[in-house]
């Protein structure tokens, strides 16, 4: 990296200050150097194509802009048809994403990322040997990446294996809420003619027999067919917890538990009338601390 | 689902000694010597035995009243009421349990208490008086047990209203904070430079947009009662910048009757369901689709809706802060029957795959004046 950038400094005689460097492989860069380049762009508001088209053509005239891309699928599409040696890539499309295109095309073009505000991935971007432009950008900013889009004596651009971690950070980065594993979110249940979309927040208990699975929540009743043990894996168990082969209860809505016959236990609800059984084998989880 | 059946917990008998208290306990016994002295003038019978026997009597219907009122709900006939159930037990339990005294004070020949008239008038005298007394203090006892429910259940309400008003100050702060997403401000200023720098006619049109929708979704204190007027203005003005982004891929229609427009509305209540219909429906999806907004005051409930035909929401879609703060303003703004419905819309033919999502807020029309 830091050599990198060395060789950035002494080719561009202004003075580039940011560690911002392209991506370009040797034989995209000699075929740069010998005929007229081509681009892509590819962006889900044509508004933002067409702007990025018309400057590029004021700063870069000899630059031929082959095609626009809509989102992610065509701009694969699109690449493997015309092979340009530029794409300018919207991170945010949809279909598949902009991080997914890029890790299609590899290094057999050069990439400039485009970005609104994302903090985690100019962050990412910071880090990784690939340019990007922050919407909205200005002339001058585009100017800048288009003066290092030029230049012949490109320093070696990083190759496949360079690529990869960049584009495994900002994919993650993208995800949010980073890292946490995403759990069940809606149940999705008949009710009536139509499939309601229950969150899970307001979900009091679940109990099951062998064929369908009752859903009582702040909102009503329902029926599904997911089974208990199905949702046990797929629900958040800091908030829900299985206490019977057939019942799951959401942790906020117990009131208190009792103690029954034979080791087992009863689970008294906030404001319900039911009362649900914890088995033997679950009364471990109501132990006193 | 009747599978699972809870067990109780103990058994009856332990329950019922369990809740006799020290203050059941001081009315029988008052109960039992106010007997013994009522009866005292009527009988040969030194007092002793007298309050020996009504105090029996009236541990005697103190376990019977109490039993009663302990009985699990699944073992109470369904067309019998509790308190009619405690009146028979304790009016059935008077005469038994004077019996069973008589019986033991004769040596346990039944024949011989009726036999002679004196014990019968004693029996009577002491099962009258053991009746109307018992059936007396069951009845107070009852009314008393009610009242301290309806007190509980008052203390109950009062604790979740103030449950939901903490609910309704949070959300409230929550709108507070900042309510403009940087994504879509940036990604909507690189358009209108867009138009701008093309010199295009749009572009006036396009700002007066975003104001609007600035202006609405600022951070601000108390102003004049919200409308749903005022809140479609900011709904159009959002779905404008929204289509100037994605011409291609968003279309609207608002039919909402200008008759309602005047409702007094939570701001950004239905902006919220549109603006979630524009990212989990309509942004993902790379032929886009329509979003319609509509209102229909029906006879018992105004019904507003957030309609889409995109991709619908997933399984394990994040719902954003935007969904659960929204149930609560609404349950705060109106009164909790106010609800919040979201269903899969129904596919469309020719699009089998996009079925897209149904979000309404039915508001009872009691709570919209």
């Amino acid at each position: 990296m830091n050599n990198v950038s060395t060789a950035v400094s002494t080719a561009v005689s202004t003075a580039v200050s940011t560690a911002v460097i392209t991506a370009v492989s040797p034989a995209v860069s000699s075929a740069v150097s010998t005929s007229v380049g081509t681009a892509l762009i590819a962006d889900d508001e044509p508004l933002l194509r067409d702007r990025l088209a018309a400057l590029l053509h004021k700063l870069w005239p000899e630059l031929q802009v082959v095609a626009q891309a809509r989102n992610g699928r065509e701009a694969i599409e699109l690449f493997d048809e015309h092979e340009p040696t530029i794409v300018f890539l919207d991170v945010h499309m949809p279909g598949l994403s902009g991080v997914e295109v890029a890790r299609s095309i590899g290094s057999r073009a050069r990439i400039v990322f485009v970005t609104a505000f994302e903090q985690y991935a100019v962050q990412a971007f910071e880090q990784g040997a690939v340019d990007y432009l922050v919407k909205p950008f200005d002339e001058t900013r585009l100017a800048e990446t288009v003066s290092r889009l030029r230049d012949r004596r490109a320093p070696t651009p990083p190759s496949n294996q360079e690529l990869e971690p960049l584009l495994d950070a900002l994919a993650a980065r993208l995800r949010q809420p980073a890292a946490a594993p995403v759990h069940l979110q809606w149940i999705k249940a008949s009710v009536g003619p139509s499939v309601r979309l229950i969150p899970v927040d307001e979900v009091i208990y679940l109990r099951s027999d062998e064929k369908y699975t009752l859903v009582v929540w702040q909102g009503g009743e329902a029926l599904i067919r997911k089974t208990i043990r199905e949702l046990a894996d797929d629900l958040d168990p800091a908030r829900f917890v299985q206490i019977h082969r057939s019942v799951i209860v959401a942790l906020a809505q117990v009131a208190q538990v009792t103690r029954g016959a034979n080791e087992t236990a009863e689970v008294h609800l906030r404001g319900r009338p039911e009362v649900l059984p914890v088995s033997r084998s679950y009364v471990h989880l109501f132990r006193q601390m | 689902m009747a599978s699972v059946h809870p067990k109780p917990s103990r058994s009856l008998t332990r329950q019922v000694i369990a809740s006799i208290n020290t203050g059941s306990l001081g009315v029988a016994i008052g109960f039992a010597i106010t007997a013994a002295a009522l009866l005292n003038p009527f009988f040969i019978t030194p007092f002793e035995v007298l309050l020996g026997r009504t105090l029996f009597l009236s541990m005697f219907l103190l376990l019977v009243f109490v039993a009663s009122q302990r009985l699990p709900e699944n073992r109470l006939p369904a067309w019998l009421p509790r308190w009619l159930f405690a009146v028979i037990a304790v009016g059935l339990a008077a005469p038994l349990g004077t019996l069973l005294i008589y019986i033991v004070a004769v040596g346990g020949r039944v024949s011989d208490v009726f036999g002679s008239s004196p014990r019968v008038t004693g029996f009577v005298i002491t099962a009258g008086t053991a009746l109307v007394l018992g059936l007396l203090i069951t009845l107070t006892a009852q009314l008393r047990e009610r009242e301290a429910r309806a007190r509980s259940q008052a203390l109950e309400f009062e604790l979740e209203r103030s449950r939901l008003e903490k609910l309704a100050l949070d959300a409230q702060l929550d709108l507070l904070q900042a309510q403009i997403e940087p994504h879509f401000l940036f990604n909507t200023l690189a358009n209108v430079q867009a138009l701008v720098e093309s010199n295009s006619p749009r572009a006036a049109g396009v700002l007066q947009s975003l104001i609007a929708y600035l202006r609405a979704a600022m951070p601000r204190l108390q102003e004049r009662e919200p409308t749903l007027g005022a809140e479609l203005t900011l709904v159009v003005a959002y779905l404008e910048l929204m289509q100037m982004r994605m011409p291609d891929r968003l279309r609207f229609v608002i039919d909402v009757p200008t008759a309602l427009h005047g409702q007094r509305f939570p701001a950004m209540a239905l902006l919220t369901l549109v603006e979630n219909a524009v990212r989990h429906g309509i942004d993902p999806s790379e032929v886009g689709g329509t979003i319609q907004v509509g209102a229909r005051l029906a006879p018992e409930a105004l019904h507003l809706w957030v309609h889409d035909d995109g991709v619908g929401m997933a399984e394990h879609a994040v719902p954003g802060m935007g969904l659960a703060n929204l149930r609560a303003r609404l349950a705060a703004f109106f009164e909790p029957a106010a609800q919040l419905q979201l269903q899969q819309a129904q596919p469309v033919e020719q699009r089998e795959s996009q079925r897209g999502l149904h979000a309404e807020i039915i508001i009872p029309t009691a709570s919209t004046p």
